[in-house]
């Protein structure tokens, strides 16, 4: 019995990014998977030290390039509650439709990289990639700009949704729910599917907590923890949010997890736009903040698409002392040794592909 | 809290042992006299979470591991050394993001100037 | 001296031929050439229009740019219509790179392997930023400021990110710099 070293560089088509990894196999089954990361690092914590406030959001919505409004979201409510200013409740509603459109984004980008990876080559991601367009027309509707919206500011939006929004959104949405059935309907009919991802890749309840990951990985392996319940923020509990739990814990139950995510944020939209109050929804313009208290300590957590993002800011009077970041995908990548051990070696890319990770978020 | 570094095994012990059990981050902050290591850890139950606080001296940088205590804790004292310079004690430690970069510089220290390359 | 010889043969033999040519008046111009040379002047348009109108890129996509190339190969605008087909994975199919997202110490020597892979003729698109000149990161201390410190390059596009509209245009001139006019 002699083991084998094979090198999966830098440069794949199916690695999702800049990832280096080192597996040791013995004949098909494998040994070890060790990742070499850090293609990517450049220093955002470093970097935040250097800037004032409000110069810092473009740089935070470039680590995680796929759901770009949760990262931006999470910056700015940190500074909010060191300075003290809280939103108003339209504002409140407001942010919260602009994270459900973002989660569905993100979620359908997903759906096509993965299945990119067990062999439809390309067909049915040129269908999400249509649908996500249609997404993605909305927000720019919305905000002005195709990619990186810098959009929130401390206290509300930058602008006021345009006139005639609402229709625009319905109308997606209804559109989006027949397409959501015809996917599921076909990819579970296939049997080439199942085989690979009915309990392969399994990740136990205890292991899941003990190693630290969070988000769908954590929701498929039975531990029923979600920030928008149990920490709960904005609106969300007038709007009677309840996550989604399945017991299994292999990559089945983590592709499961996130297609019914989509369709209870197609329900969270459509409850937001019906309570929605009247009012005024800009926030602070730049020239008007006030310098924050020296030596205070915030920490805020939020549940983006891929997990859960943590900041913990220690402030000074015009720029941080010091921002520390906790992103999701950075280790959700560590649990991935654990994973894969026992398995066969053409599963191991089926199981990257159910951890939705993205690489700049794991080189900050 | 803030505690010593001798009780730090200890402390870790007994609140997994009550029931927080899940390890949200280890952080470093450089306040210039010292370096101050954070703990932090949730009870998925209540949803209390708690931060332990150890302080060092910048001639005497060295914290035990935890990895026995939390899987999850090997990639945080990794990104822990590399950024800050501290040691580890009770295992082999190797760079994370940093592979290429050359030795005995620890760029998240406040003596670091941003600019230099 | 065998060099000599030669030459004084060579001249000697031109002498002959345009003897014989003032004798015998041919009724049609005549030139002496070499073979090659006959069928380089009639390919060698025929090559350079082959080669402009289906330069095929190589999967480079790093960062955020990466999005807007994955829009630009999907079904709203069209990458194949202009003759970018195949997006290959592989250095030694493929023409043109598009670097797209910022480059590190680390990601350096595989920049510079991955070029020197590639097959003449090779073509280099800097699309973004980060790549021109750094980008927003460029006093950092882990990222290099341009891939033009590293490899030559043809066509910059700058923008952050720039629509995919942009860079269909750069690759149109980029066919222009590779032989003459633009095809309708």
């Amino acid at each position: 019995m002699s083991l084998v070293k094979i090198n999966i560089g830098p440069v794949h088509p199916s690695t999702h990014g800049l990832l280096r990894l080192v597996v040791t196999l013995d004949g098909d089954t494998i040994v070890n998977v060790e990742p070499h990361v850090g293609f990517l690092h450049r220093g955002v914590e470093k970097l935040a030290e250097n800037r004032m406030y409000m110069q810092i959001p473009p740089f935070i919505e470039k680590c995680d390039y796929v759901a770009k409004t949760a990262m931006d979201e999470a910056y700015v409510a940190t500074v909010e509650a060191a300075m003290g200013i809280e939103p108003n409740e339209r504002a409140q509603y407001e942010r919260v439709i602009l994270l459900e459109l973002q989660r569905i984004a993100s979620h359908l980008l997903w759906l096509g990289a993965m299945l990119n990876d067990l062999g439809h080559f390309f067909s049915v991601f040129m269908w999400t990639f249509a649908d996500r367009d249609k997404v993605l027309k909305l927000l720019e509707e919305a905000t002005g700009q195709r990619m990186f919206y810098v959009n929130m500011r401390l206290g509300g939006l930058r602008q006021e949704f345009p006139k005639d929004f609402e229709y625009h959104v319905l109308d997606v949405l209804a559109y989006l729910e027949k397409r959501i059935n015809e996917y599921e309907s076909f990819i579970e009919n296939s049997s080439l599917f199942k085989e690979r991802m009915y309990k392969v890749g399994v990740l136990s309840r205890d292991d899941a907590i003990n190693l630290g990951v969070s988000g769908p990985v954590l929701r498929a392996s039975g531990v029923n923890f979600d920030v928008r319940k149990d920490k709960p923020y904005y609106v969300y509990k007038k709007l009677n949010f309840k996550p989604i739990v399945l017991y299994n814990g292999d990559n089945f139950s983590r592709y499961k997890v996130r297609i019914l995510e989509i369709k209870e944020s197609i329900r969270l939209i459509r409850e937001a736009f019906k309570q929605m109050p009247d009012g005024n929804a800009t926030g602070m313009p730049i020239k008007l903040i006030n310098p924050a208290p020296k030596n205070k300590v915030v920490r805020v957590s939020r549940e983006g698409p891929r997990g859960e993002i943590m900041f913990y800011l220690v402030a000074d009077e015009q720029r941080p002392y010091r921002l520390a970041m906790r992103t999701p995908a950075f280790i959700n990548l560590a649990a991935l040794n654990h994973i894969a051990k026992g398995n066969k070696f053409a599963n191991l890319f089926p199981i990257i592909g159910s951890l939705d990770l993205v690489m700049a978020d794991v080189d900050k | 809290m803030i505690i010593d570094r001798k009780d730090l095994i200890d402390t870790i012990s007994s609140f997994k042992k009550k029931g927080f059990s899940y390890l949200v981050k280890i952080l470093g902050i450089d306040y210039i006299d010292y370096i101050s290591v954070l703990y932090i850890l949730r009870n998925l139950d209540s949803d209390e979470e708690i931060e332990i606080e150890v302080h060092l001296n910048q001639n005497d940088l060295w914290v035990p591991t935890i990895i026995n205590i939390f899987k999850g804790a090997d990639w945080y004292e990794r990104e822990l050394y590399e950024m800050f310079g501290i040691e580890i004690k009770g295992r082999k430690v190797r760079k994370l993001l940093l592979e290429k970069f050359s030795e005995n510089i620890y760029p998240l220290r406040k003596s670091f100037k941003w600019g230099t390359k | 001296m065998i060099m000599k010889d030669f030459i004084t043969a060579k001249q000697e033999f031109d002498k002959l031929v345009e003897e014989s040519l003032k004798k015998y008046k041919p009724k049609v111009p005549v030139v002496f050439t070499k073979l090659s040379e006959v069928t380089k002047a009639i390919t060698s348009n025929m090559i350079t229009w082959s080669r402009k109108n289906s330069l095929w890129p190589l999967q480079f996509g790093l960062a955020c740019c990466a999005m807007e190339l994955l829009d630009f190969g999907a079904s709203r605008i069209d990458a194949e219509r202009k003759g970018f087909l195949v997006f290959r994975a592989t250095p030694r199919q493929s023409d043109v790179m598009i670097s797209a997202g910022w480059i590190t110490k680390s990601m350096a020597p595989e920049v510079k392997r991955l070029y020197e892979q590639m097959s003449r003729p090779r073509y280099v698109v800097a699309y973004g930023e980060c790549s021109v000149s750094g980008g927003p990161w460029y006093e950092s201390y882990n990222i290099i400021e341009g891939i033009d410190q590293i490899v030559p390059v043809d066509v910059y596009v700058s923008g952050c990110p720039p629509r995919p509209e942009s860079l269909f245009d750069a690759l149109l001139k980029l066919q222009e710099k590779v032989g003459g006019k633009i095809d309708n």
